[in-house]
């Protein structure tokens, strides 16, 4: 028995050691893009969506010919399993043993913020797609070397008060926030945003990512006489939310993080889900511009899971990750080289580029890591299985 | 009465009844061979991804993909017996406490990549309507109504057939007398993994009842096979009764305390009670303390 | 061991430093991480391998190490040192705190316990945001320096490599002393360590604190080198992970620990590259791991290592001839006095009002049938049981509300029915613990333990007790008789006032108990007031000076042995009618059924040493065989045996031509071959007509009409049917047991001891009931200890001694034989007669 045991674990490894790719070096070294999301547990959609997003730039631009005169691009992904501490070894793996060029990741804002200290020491140019924490981008390092196409939680947040002030009135703001990092970080700044306008939130409660039953939160809420409610939470809690606002028989308008885009929302959250207003930077729904059609058609032909715009969520990861990825290579071409304090300037150096969100103009400087503001949130509702920004359904 | 706390207890006994039902599981496999499924939360995992699968993906009647989904959590939980549990038992390693975790991460890892990273929602027409209860202005999804009624029927009706049936029987003497169950010819090995399927068949069901009101995926079970595993050890985990008793205590006082004080105490306070039981009562609360042999 | 693994752990730990400065930053992460895992191991290694507690709440003190290094030195504003020893200290408190409600509790208990805290740890880490950033945790933790060269990573790594060897050092330390000594005497028995004054619950909370504070130091360096810390770090995982360590090395090894961390933390960088298949091969290779060494690396090298370290330094050398007035040492000693001694349990009088005499220098022995009270009364002087009413003195200093390590170490020292030895100790580590009477001395000390002259003495003792086996073998290989010689020559360790022995006698050869008297004898002239429990009134009526007798609790008589002998009384309530007259040996006509079932050398044991040594046994169908011999002869492990209960190591069992030798216990009943085993066995929470219905478990047909029949033939029965058969009396259960066999439909019925503990009247109906059967022409082997008993109803007999057929014969030819009253009689004649 144990014998044989010994011969199972001896074949096991060997298994192992055959599946791993010990890539050998190639004639023209290919330049190593890392990535570290999350691969599993509750995140992993959105780690697939990303690294998605991420490959498919990656795809057309080695068709084209890869970067700094024909080195290919090759994308080195790790699991942080929404872990800091996971998220920092495996960072640490990629700049010291990987090499890697330039490093994408944090899905998670606490994973991305322990690993921009790193980065910036390393020189390490980072590239943030997702995470919204403030601090990820205004971290106050000289050179800083994070970088973000992504929405940006204080802005969202400033941005969240203003559209429901503008579409629902609203007076009275009952703050619901799920109990992780990303909700704490978006209290404080909805709590600013609001101070800014001379206001106070009516009520501010906490709900967890397991909860089936948020009836005790919403009720404290309105009994604190709240007129709308801004929710951040994940789509399988926010779907809890209304689940709950439909037993309490509550019709408040909800305006909301961009969290019901990360799946089935409707599915989830039946009759009401469409009540949900969300921030987008993207929407694959309604007329798409020539990349939009391009990147629509290229995701179904490489992913048989999509048949088309309803597949691809959460379709923020997707389109972050792109223009993210695009802009990244533009940079390395600028830089000349992957030393990592001149893509960091060649950065800076990007002109003008047609992109999937939009069309960027110099969307970095040294004063401005991030290229998406204000102006390029979307807002946007479930109609059916369909995100369509708000209006687009009547 | 208060709106509010009605609300809270409704739905308090509701999870308390699926937290019972689940601690039930890890009773019977303690009362029969001294050790349990620790990853439990992936069977139940497996229940409501399962029933899933069979009622939305492959359009099976309701009627199919329950029965089909139990049949496969019973195989589960036998392959957990044989796989992760017996192999240990056997040599007398307390390793089987490590095995049923590593199986779990297995099972919780196989899930995502095959059923998808995505959460879903297992329709129901029990969860979508809310009915009033007691013209209190508050609605209650039938559903949340229902759990708790089956989670106490399938008490009661392990009760029954434990008291009645030829194998119930053979499995409470198991637990009271292993080596005298051998003598009356009751295949031990058998009733160790029939305890296991029947175990993870408990865990599945309390994954369907779930499904319908919470979202379905992979890591779903986890943080609540674990407030199972609390609840079965507040019962006493020699205490069928007991158990199921703590797992209503359990699942209110956890409603109550999100009600009163909020979800960020909730955790700190329902452990910190479950410490503070344990303290004045070391045996759980109902569990029967052996008498000290000297 | 210290020759070899002191400079073999001495090159690894240079290699280690140098590795971390040629190494790339990536690799000399990992290695720190590995370290710091390591180091929690080693604390773990204190409470799982030492004192066997669980704990699955130690990423609890990781964290509040961490998180006291990362406020004190990001808010406060300290540096890193004083920082990180306050985080130590804090996490040891914290260990003290969490160790008063989890050491109440046990097992699975436990488990939750320590759950519960690494819960409450993080979540009040989440909800403490003023001081502990909340959710976003705390960034800018100082860093310690030790060289402005070295870089945080090599800088921590070095702090964690010293701080892991050192912590190994101490670990050995420990788990040699004295204090490691307590620790595994604790998790061996509890019981038997409070009986040499080891309190327990200090012991336990002195682990867990040291574990804590391990758990607390290794934290307090993830702080820097993480260089950041939030709640989601010390998920409940990473506690599973903390065990896994110290499970997959091997629990109590010295390095388990380190190879365990070596092991779990590269394993998921090799995996990295797996990407998001890297947890699904975690888990699996994981199991395959705990499948290959369930009990460890260590366990599974434990050949390869059992080279490298000879046992855990004892010396090798033989006792001294014993010499008493070196090893206990004759002085004026104190008496015991029991005043008005009372013990209820659950509203039965066990005790009641029991005043009596313990004279220092002097035996005292207290018997009464079964059930009389007298391991009760043991239990209560020695501290286990508190009285219900009354107390009792050591000389002048009153006992009775101490707790049983108090006691002991006041100088009450005693033995147990079943020899509590610490198994897992050596013989003399057993003697030399127990010699410190529970002043353990530093914690990382041995003098009181592994001196020469504490060893001296522990040989000597033992010689004086007659033990002449090897000091250094662990106690649980040990025969039963040393077992015994090694249990009193530990009780005597203590320097006890008074010394407690519960049934010294039982198990023992004539020779043996022989030798026992003569040392009971010594142990009173060096002037130690003895008290036994003994049912061999051979050895009573020899060694006692006093002989007390209990009766249904309640003091029947005492006084010396002659005078109790004679007491009219004691004969009618302890020895009964005279069975012996009662039924005479009748002359049967020989049965001529066929060979029926035949056991042929047999062989099987505990361990190494069998306990039986080749029986062979011969039963015709119909007859009824009885096998008689002292206790510990091997009746009882050849029913287990036979029964299919117990491993049989070799030979042979066949019941109508069928092989049993090698069948599960569920088999055997298959075949007809059915146990009604010793000590009744009945399902106590089940109803009386359950217990019988589950007999017909495998032949369920007309189970209710069987159910009936046995009704007729036991009507006690039939009155109690639906009650517990928890309640009914020793003789109703083991007329349920009988029943319940019978509903098997054997065809061969092995009754193991079933007068044991039984009133005479009830002893009469049960034999009643067997000569019944016997009448039907049911296959019947019979254990008892009621020679004259079982002879009377047998056909034939074997009489056992040392696990060997001495003598077999008719019924008849047994009892007039003197094999029988060698083995057998020669305990109970002088009694009967």
């Amino acid at each position: 028995m144990l014998r044989i045991s010994r011969v199972l674990v001896a074949a096991a490894l060997t298994a192992l050691l055959a599946v791993l790719p010990w890539r050998a070096a190639v004639a023209a070294e290919p330049v190593k893009i890392g990535l570290i999301t999350a691969l599993s547990g509750q995140s992993a959609l959105a780690g697939q969506a990303i690294s998605r997003g991420v490959q498919l730039a990656i795809d057309e631009i080695n068709a084209a010919g890869g970067v700094l005169g024909g080195r290919e691009l090759v994308l080195v992904r790790r699991d942080d399993e929404s872990n800091p501490a996971k998220g920092v070894v495996a960072a640490r793996e990629l700049i010291h043993k990987e090499k890697v060029a330039v490093l994408f990741g944090g899905l998670d804002t606490p994973v991305a913020l322990a690993i921009v200290p790193l980065a910036n020491q390393a020189k390490m140019p980072f590239m943030d797609p997702w995470a919204a924490g403030t601090p990820i981008t205004k971290n106050g390092a000289d050179p800083n070397f994070a970088f973000r196409v992504s929405a940006m939680d204080e802005l969202v947040d400033v941005a969240m008060v203003e559209y429901a002030q503008k579409t629902f009135g609203s007076e009275k703001f009952g703050l619901l926030m799920i109990n992780n990092p990303w909700g704490e970080s978006n209290h404080k700044g909805l709590v600013a945003a609001l101070d800014a306008k001379g206001m106070k939130p009516a009520g501010s409660e906490k709900f967890d990512g397991d909860a089936i039953d948020v009836v005790p939160q919403l009720t404290r809420l309105r009994d604190a006489g709240a007129d709308t409610i801004a929710l951040v939470g994940n789509v399988g809690p926010s779907a809890q939310v209304v689940k709950s606002l439909r037993r309490m028989g509550w019709d408040v308008p909800i305006v909301s993080h961009w969290g019901p885009a990360g799946g089935r929302f409707t599915e989830l959250a039946g009759p009401g889900a469409e009540k949900v207003h969300f921030v987008q930077t993207y929407s694959f729904f309604g007329d798409q511009s020539e990349v939009g059609e391009k990147v629509i058609a290229a995701l179904k032909d490489k992913y048989d899971d999509i048949k088309g715009p309803q597949d691809i969520t959460p379709a923020v990861g997707v389109a972050n990750a792109y223009d993210a990825m695009h802009l990244t290579a533009l940079a390395i071409e600028n830089a000349g080289s992957t030393d990592g304090d001149a893509i960091r300037e060649g950065y800076y150096e990007i002109g003008t580029y047609p992109g999937l969100i939009k069309t960027y103009q110099s969307p970095f400087s040294k004063e401005q890591h991030d290229a998406l503001g204000p102006q390029d949130y979307v807002w946007a509702q479930f109609i059916d299985n369909r995100i369509v920004p708000v209006g687009l359904s009547d | 009465m208060d709106t509010q706390l009605v609300s809270a207890l409704i739905s308090g006994l509701g999870m308390g009844s699926m937290y019972g039902l689940m601690a039930l599981g890890f009773y019977i496999t303690f009362a029969v061979s001294g050790t349990v499924n620790f990853a439990q939360g992936s069977s139940m995992m497996l229940g409501a991804v399962l029933c899933y699968t069979f009622a939305q993906t492959l359009g099976w009647p309701i009627e199919l993909a329950v029965p089909a989904a139990l049949v496969l959590c019973a195989v589960y939980g036998l392959l957990v017996e044989r796989l992760a549990v017996r192999p240990f038992v056997r040599r007398g390693s307390d390793a089987w406490l490590m095995s049923t975790v590593a199986l779990g991460i297995v099972l919780d890892n196989v899930v995502m990549h095959t059923f998808g990273k995505e959460p879903r929602s297992l329709p129901s027409s029990l969860a979508v309507s809310p009915v009033e209860v007691g013209g209190l202005g508050l609605g209650v999804y039938p559903l949340q109504l229902i759990i708790p009624l089956v989670g106490l029927a399938l008490a009661a009706a392990l009760h029954l057939v434990a008291r009645r049936t030829r194998w119930g029987s053979a499995l409470l003497a198991t637990s009271q007398n292993r080596d005298a169950a051998r003598l009356m010819g009751i295949p031990i090995g058998r009733a160790v993994a029939g305890a296991f399927a029947l175990s993870t068949v408990l865990a599945g069901v309390a994954g369907m009842m779930i499904a319908p009101l919470a979202n379905v995926n992979s890591d779903m079970g986890t943080l609540f096979g674990l407030k199972a595993f609390s609840v079965a050890i507040l019962g006493g985990i020699t205490s069928a009764w007991g158990v199921m008793i703590a797992g209503l205590l359990f699942g209110v006082a956890e409603s109550v305390i999100t009600m009163t004080l909020g979800s960020g105490y909730t955790h700190i306070i329902t452990f910190a009670l479950v410490i503070v039981a344990l303290a004045l009562r070391p045996n759980g609360l109902f569990g029967r303390a052996e008498v000290k042999k000297v | 061991m210290k020759r070899l693994s002191i400079p073999a752990g001495l090159a690894v730990l240079v290699a280690a430093l140098v590795m971390v400065f040629f190494l790339n930053s990536y690799y000399v992460y990992v290695l720190a991480n590995v370290a710091l895992i390591a180091i929690v191991g080693v604390g773990l290694n204190v409470l799982l391998g030492l004192t066997g507690q669980i704990s699955f709440g130690h990423v609890g003190f990781y964290a509040i190490g961490a998180y006291t290094v990362a406020i004190l030195t990001s808010q406060a504003g300290w540096s890193f040192w004083p920082a990180w020893l306050a985080g130590a200290l804090v996490a040891t408190v914290a260990g003290l705190i969490l160790a008063l409600p989890a050491l109440r509790v046990k097992g699975p208990y436990l488990a939750m316990v320590t759950i519960a805290f690494s819960f409450i740890v993080q979540h009040a880490i989440i909800e403490m945001e003023a001081l502990t950033g909340g959710q976003n945790g705390i960034m800018g933790i100082a860093a310690p320096t030790l060289s402005a060269d070295w870089s945080i990573e090599q800088t921590v790594a070095v702090l964690a490599l010293l701080t892991l060897a050192v912590s190994l050092v101490a670990y050995t330390l420990l788990a040699r002393g004295t204090w490691g000594a307590a620790m595994r005497a604790v998790k061996d028995s509890e019981t038997a360590a409070e009986s040499v004054g080891l309190g327990p619950l200090v012991i336990k909370t002195v682990a867990f604190m040291v574990s804590a504070g391990l758990a607390g130091l290794a934290g307090g360096l993830f702080a820097p080198l993480a260089g950041f810390v939030t709640p989601d770090t010390f998920s409940f995982m990473q506690s599973i992970l903390f065990v896994l360590v110290v499970v997959v090395g091997g629990a109590g090894s010295v390095i388990g620990p380190v190879i365990g961390a070596a092991i779990l933390g590269m394993l998921p960088e090799l995996l990295a590259t797996l990407e998001a298949y890297r947890l699904l091969f975690f888990g699996g290779l994981l199991l395959v791991v705990l499948l290959v060494a369930p009990n460890g690396l260590i366990g599974l090298g434990a050949d390869l290592l059992a080279r490298l370290r000879p046992g855990a330094g004892a010396p090798r050398s033989r006792a001294l001839a014993g010499d008493a007035g070196h090893s206990l040492s004759e002085r004026a000693r104190q008496g015991l006095r029991l005043d008005g001694l009372s013990m209820t349990f659950g509203g039965v009088r066990a005790v009641s009002d029991l005043t009596m005499e313990v004279p220092a220098a002097a035996v005292t022995s207290l018997i009464g049938p079964n059930g009389a009270g007298k391991t009760t009364v043991l239990n209560m002087v020695s501290g286990f049981y508190p009285p219900t009413a009354g107390h009792f003195a050591l000389g002048e200093r009153t006992l009775g509300a101490g707790r049983a390590f108090r006691i002991a170490r006041h100088g009450v020292a005693r033995t147990y029915q079943t020899s509590q030895l610490f198994d897992t100790l050596s013989v003399a580590d057993n003697v030399a613990l127990a010699a410190c009477r529970g002043r353990l001395g530093n914690l990382l000390g041995a003098r009181r333990y592994l001196s020469k002259a504490a060893r001296q003495r522990a040989a000597g003792l033992l010689a004086f007790c007659g033990y002449q086996g090897p000091l250094d073998v662990p106690a649980s290989q040990l025969p039963h008789v040393d077992r015994r010689l090694v249990e009193i020559a530990r009780a005597l360790a203590t320097d006890p006032d008074a010394l407690l022995l519960d049934e010294p006698a039982a198990g023992l050869s004539r020779e043996d108990t022989d030798r026992l008297a003569a040392l009971l004898r010594a142990i009173a002239d060096a002037g130690v007031a003895v008290m036994v429990v003994e049912h061999d009134m051979e050895l009573v009526m020899r060694v006692s000076d006093q002989v007390v007798v209990l009766d249904t609790g309640r003091l029947l008589a005492a006084g010396k042995p002659e005078q109790v002998r004679a007491d009219p009384a004691v004969r009618r309530a302890y020895l009964g009618e005279d069975l012996d007259e009662a039924r005479p040996v009748a002359e049967r006509p020989p049965r001529t059924g066929p060979e029926w079932l035949g056991v042929n050398k047999l062989v099987a044991g505990y361990g190494a040493e069998p306990v039986l040594h080749g029986i062979s046994l011969k039963v015709r169908q119909g007859e009824m065989v009885a096998l008689l011999g002292a206790n510990g002869a091997g009746k009882s492990t050849l029913m287990r045996a036979l029964a299919g209960l117990h491993p049989v190591q070799a030979g042979g069992v066949h019941l109508d031509g069928q092989a049993l030798e090698k069948m599960p216990a569920e088999a055997i009943v298959r075949q007809g071959l059915v146990l009604v085993p010793e000590g009744r066995q009945v399902f106590a929470e089940l109803s009386v007509q359950d217990n019988i219905r589950l007999g017909a478990f495998l032949c369920p047909a007309d189970r209710e009409a069987r159910l009936e029949e046995m009704f007729e033939r036991f009507p006690r029965l039939r009155e109690r049917r639906h009650q517990r058969a928890g309640l009914l009396s020793g003789g109703e259960q083991q007329m349920l047991a009988v029943a319940r066999g019978l509903m098997s439909r054997p065809r061969v019925l092995l009754l193991d001891e079933p007068s044991l503990g039984l009133a005479p009247k009830i002893i009469d109906e049960l034999f009643a009931a067997l000569d019944q059967l016997r009448r039907e022409n049911m296959t019947i082997v019979l254990v008892d200890q009621m020679a004259a008993l079982a002879l009377s109803l047998a056909d034939r007999a074997y009489v056992i001694e040392g696990g060997r057929v001495m003598a077999e014969g008719t019924a008849r030819e047994i009892a007039a034989s003197p094999e029988l009253a060698d083995a057998y009689l020669g305990a109970s004649t002088p009694a009967a007669g």
